[in-house]
This record gives structure tokens, C-alpha cells and sequence, in this order.
């Protein structure tokens, strides 16, 4: 095992968190029994990642087994690094019988056709995603494992959602999707953040909706306690739950709004005067976005019924917004 | 304009009727339901987020012995909710029928000038000053208590004590050093 390996074994050693890093190797599956029985998991990872390294050594494991382990890392763990969603547009007419074998075929052939020295590797998750791996190298160097990108795609669906991917190997990536899924295009769908499963519950609408009802509530008995304003708070709190839906909502971690509207102060001339737009950028974060928001329009912070500024996010999935003077959502 | 009155409807026997309003509507339902747990004297309580209220209940509400305001320190919305609701209230409720409430008085990201502010108030308006603990059911209890001590004078249970009488031992005054400069 050369030198190179060993440091990505090591580096993939250190990245997984010690709590996991049991189960993750039994999933993995390629240690024998003893092996498994002499690594003592109490001892330091540095010393772990050592003694790794050797077993790895005498079975003989290369490359290809431990990409194998960072792959089964990251799908167990998805939550982590950037995520950057990217829709599917105008599909051929075979585009909905594309099915896996087809498609990993297509995608793999696609993407060495346009790029030399890529390492591919495609793995179908329980829940319906196919789950990408690819190592990028060029015509003189081997792959770097060290900084893979990992795509998700859920067959029949437009949506892929991309990490770890350089500026560089975007247009290569994204013209080998297109190809292999048979669409025509593809294009960034302003929806990123660090929680992948709040990002795919978000776009496939995975959580409790609340459609609007014709039927009144029955009429409450005579308490001795009585909210007085109880239907105004009633209806905001049903028009927050039909806009932003009901139980959890997927934990969305920020939203950005762009604007470049022209600056509106009457008592400020200096600014007025100027023709270009006053570009600003402002930005909501929390650790379940979507559910401050929906509490926000419930308490009445926020006014009811809600803006579309605010409902286009879990309307629209999408995080990121430019908004000028002539259009509200870009 | 939408006034509440309060002596234009007749009392019931033994009834206590008091009126929280919070811009929150949260530490309110905490407080209502250790009202009701009095036994001597029946106790209605009426939640509400601001004044005015609607008139569509008007005519099942009964008449209102005490109007408290709970403002949260914390929030200057809170502040300014209670300060625009004063407006509908009828002036013959500020001789000892209206009280104040304060959440959240020692917390860390209170606006300086906000206590002072709601003193300020209170001095003007010749009403009590209460502060409370929100956030365990010790601090609702206590806070319940002296809610009730007041509510039942305001109510006309007590002998020989009229609400008029209590507030004027009960009303909030500004120290005498609040003009000194302060040591921070």
C-alpha cells in the first residue's frame, strides 16, 4: 500500500467520529472476524488508524475498498460540508423509463468521455437515491481521492443535490447528468444548505401538509378561562400552518434574500438621488428555519396572511432569492 | 372608539372577573389557570393579546374588575403593544383597576432605559408595579397570589376597602434617586 493510501485511510480514520466508527466498519464489511476482535476501539483513533492501516496492508485492500468506507461514512452521515441542489429541465420523451442500470452505464460513460482519470463509483441507497461518488484526475495525475464529490439523485425526480464540487468540474458533472437522465438541461436551483434530508424533505414535500378546511371548529363550552381574541388567533395560526405545514418541518438552516432595489428613504436625499440599485444582501439563519418562521406568523410577528417573500421557501424549495425593483422573486 | 367601561354592567354574586393582556400570550395562560384554582371566591379569566377587543363578545363578557398588562422587559414590541392598548381603556379604570406586570426584569438583553421607561408609566398613571417569574410555576404561583390579593378589592369583596384605597398604598413611585447619576 503506497504512502498516498495510507494517508487517505488515515485521513478517512479521522474524519469519522469515534462514537461510529464501530458500526461503520462492521458495515463496511471487509475486516474478518478477528480482525475485527483484536482493534480495540477504547484506544486512541491515532492508534486505531495505525493498526488500520496494517490490517488493511495484509488483506490487501486498496483504493477502490476504502472509497467503499468514505462512501458508506458519508451515506449514513449525509448532514455535513455544503449541499447545492440542481434541477432537471425539459426531459425527452424516454426520459421517465430511465431506469438504474441504464443510467449508471450512461452516467460513467458520459463522464470518462469528457474527462480522463476519473474514478466513479455509483451505489443505490435503501430510500431510492443513487448515490454518486467521483474522484477527479486529469489526463497526467490520478484521481484525488482526498476531495471527492458526492452527488444524490432520486431516479424520476428532477432534483440532484451536489457536494464538494470545484467551479472547475461543475459544466463536466452537470453535462454527464443531463446526458445519462436524458434531459435537456440543468440549471442551479437556488437551494443549498448543510442538512441534505431537510433539503430532499423540503423538494419532495416529505412532511406534514395542512389544506384548508371549509369546516368551522365546534363552538367552545363556557370556561372559566377565555381567550378573548381567540379567532383572530385561531386564523393565524391556520394560515400559518397552511403556508408553512403542520407537526415538524425539515430543518432548513438559512435563507438569503438579494436585494438590489433602489434605495427608499425619503428623509435620506444623498442616497435617493442615485440611480443605480442599493445592493444588500440579507440573510435568515436558525438552527430549523422554517419553523421559526411559522411561529412567527402564528404569534402574529410576522403579518398574516404571509408574504410571499417569506411563503416562497417552502413553496417554491428554494433558499436563495434575488429581488428587484420589477420582479418580487427571481 | 371601543372603550371598556368598567362599571357598565352589573357584578355577579361572589365573582372575580380580571383581564390579562400580553403582546406574548404566553406567560398569561400559566397565570390563568392558577386563578382559577381559587377556591373561595369564583375567578373568570379573559385572555387577551391587546386592546381594543371585539365587539362580537361583548355581550357575553362579564364586567372587567381588573385589567393587567404583562410586559416582557425583553422586547420593546411587548412595550409598546400594552402602551397603545391603554388608549381604549376607560379612564375609570386607572383608580385602581389597572395593573402592571413585568417579565423578564434581570435578564441579560434588557434595553437599557426600558425598566424606567415602564416605571415612568406606571408613576403617571398611578397604577402598581408587579414583577414576575415566568418561567417555572413557583413564579406563576406567587405572581397569581398578588394578582388575587388586589383583584379581590378591585372586585368589591373586601370590607371596608375599595380599590381607590388600596392603590394609593400600592402605587408605584419613583425613587428618590432615579435622577442621581448611576455607578456604571
Amino acid at each position: 500500500m503506497d504512502n498516498s493510501v495510507k494517508h487517505l485511510l488515515q485521513r478517512l480514520i479521522r474524519r469519522i467520529p469515534a462514537s461510529m466508527l464501530k458500526s461503520t466498519l462492521d458495515k463496511w464489511g471487509r475486516l474478518t472476524a478477528e480482525n475485527r476482535k483484536s482493534l480495540d476501539f477504547t484506544q486512541s483513533k491515532w492508534t486505531i488508524a495505525q493498526e488500520l492501516v496494517s490490517i488493511c496492508e495484509e488483506s490487501e485492500l486498496t483504493v477502490k475498498h476504502i472509497t467503499e468506507l468514505e462512501m458508506i461514512y458519508i451515506t449514513e452521515n449525509p448532514n455535513q460540508g455544503m449541499w447545492h441542489t440542481f434541477q432537471l429541465v425539459d426531459p425527452e420523451d424516454d426520459a421517465h423509463s430511465v431506469e438504474l442500470m441504464q443510467f449508471k452505464e450512461q452516467f460513467k460513460s458520459h463522464l470518462s468521455e469528457l474527462k480522463r482519470n476519473v474514478s466513479v463509483k455509483i451505489k443505490k441507497h435503501t430510500d431510492e437515491a443513487v448515490w454518486i461518488r467521483v474522484a477527479w484526475g486529469d489526463g497526467l495525475s490520478r484521481p484525488n481521492h482526498l476531495k471527492a464529490t458526492y452527488v444524490v439523485h432520486y431516479l424520476q425526480t428532477p432534483y440532484v443535490f451536489v457536494n464538494a464540487l470545484s467551479s472547475k468540474h461543475k459544466p463536466l458533472l452537470l453535462q454527464a447528468l443531463t446526458l445519462s437522465t436524458k434531459h435537456q438541461q440543468i440549471k442551479a436551483a437556488n437551494l443549498s444548505g448543510q442538512k441534505l434530508t431537510a433539503l430532499r424533505d423540503l423538494l419532495m414535500r416529505q412532511y406534514q401538509q395542512v389544506f384548508p378546511t371549509k369546516y368551522p371548529s365546534p363552538l367552545p363550552e363556557k370556561l372559566r378561562i377565555e381567550k378573548v381574541q381567540a379567532e383572530a388567533s385561531a386564523n393565524r395560526h391556520r394560515m400559518a400552518g397552511e403556508t408553512f405545514g403542520d407537526g415538524t418541518l425539515p430543518a432548513l438552516q438559512s435563507a438569503v434574500f438579494q436585494l438590489e432595489t433602489k434605495f427608499k428613504d425619503p428623509t435620506n436625499e444623498a442616497m435617493t438621488q442615485r440611480d443605480e440599485p442599493f445592493i444588500c444582501s440579507v440573510k435568515f439563519s436558525s438552527s430549523n428555519l422554517l419553523e421559526s418562521l411559522r411561529h412567527c406568523a402564528a404569534s402574529g410577528i410576522a403579518s398574516t396572511p404571509v408574504t410571499p417573500l417569506l411563503s416562497s421557501i417552502p413553496l417554491k424549495g428554494r433558499n436563495y432569492f434575488v429581488i428587484t425593483d420589477n420582479v418580487p422573486t427571481a | 372608539m371601543s372603550l371598556l367601561k368598567p362599571f357598565s354592567k352589573l357584578p355577579d354574586l361572589n365573582t372575580a372577573n380580571i383581564l390579562l393582556v400580553e403582546n406574548e400570550e404566553q406567560f398569561q395562560q400559566n397565570l390563568a389557570n392558577t386563578l382559577v384554582e381559587e377556591t373561595a371566591v369564583t375567578v373568570n379569566v379573559r385572555l387577551a393579546k391587546s386592546l381594543p377587543l371585539p365587539m362580537e363578545n361583548d355581550e357575553s363578557r362579564p364586567r372587567i374588575d381588573l385589567v393587567v398588562f404583562i410586559i416582557n422587559l425583553t422586547s420593546d414590541k411587548s412595550f409598546e403593544s400594552a402602551k397603545a392598548s391603554l388608549k381604549y381603556l376607560d379612564p375609570g379604570y386607572f383608580l385602581g383597576k389597572v395593573c402592571f406586570m413585568a417579565t423578564n426584569a434581570r435578564h441579560a438583553s434588557v434595553r437599557t432605559g426600558c425598566l424606567d421607561a415602564l416605571r415612568q408609566l406606571a408613576v403617571s398613571l398611578h397604577c402598581p408595579l408587579l414583577f414576575a417569574e415566568d418561567q417555572t410555576p413557583e413564579g406563576a404561583t406567587s405572581s397569581a397570589r398578588r394578582l388575587l390579593t388586589i383583584l379581590k378589592v378591585a372586585s368589591g369583596l373586601i370590607p371596608n376597602t375599595t380599590a381607590l384605597y388600596l392603590s394609593n398604598l400600592t402605587r408605584c413611585t419613583m425613587p428618590p434617586d432615579i435622577d442621581q447619576p448611576s455607578f456604571d
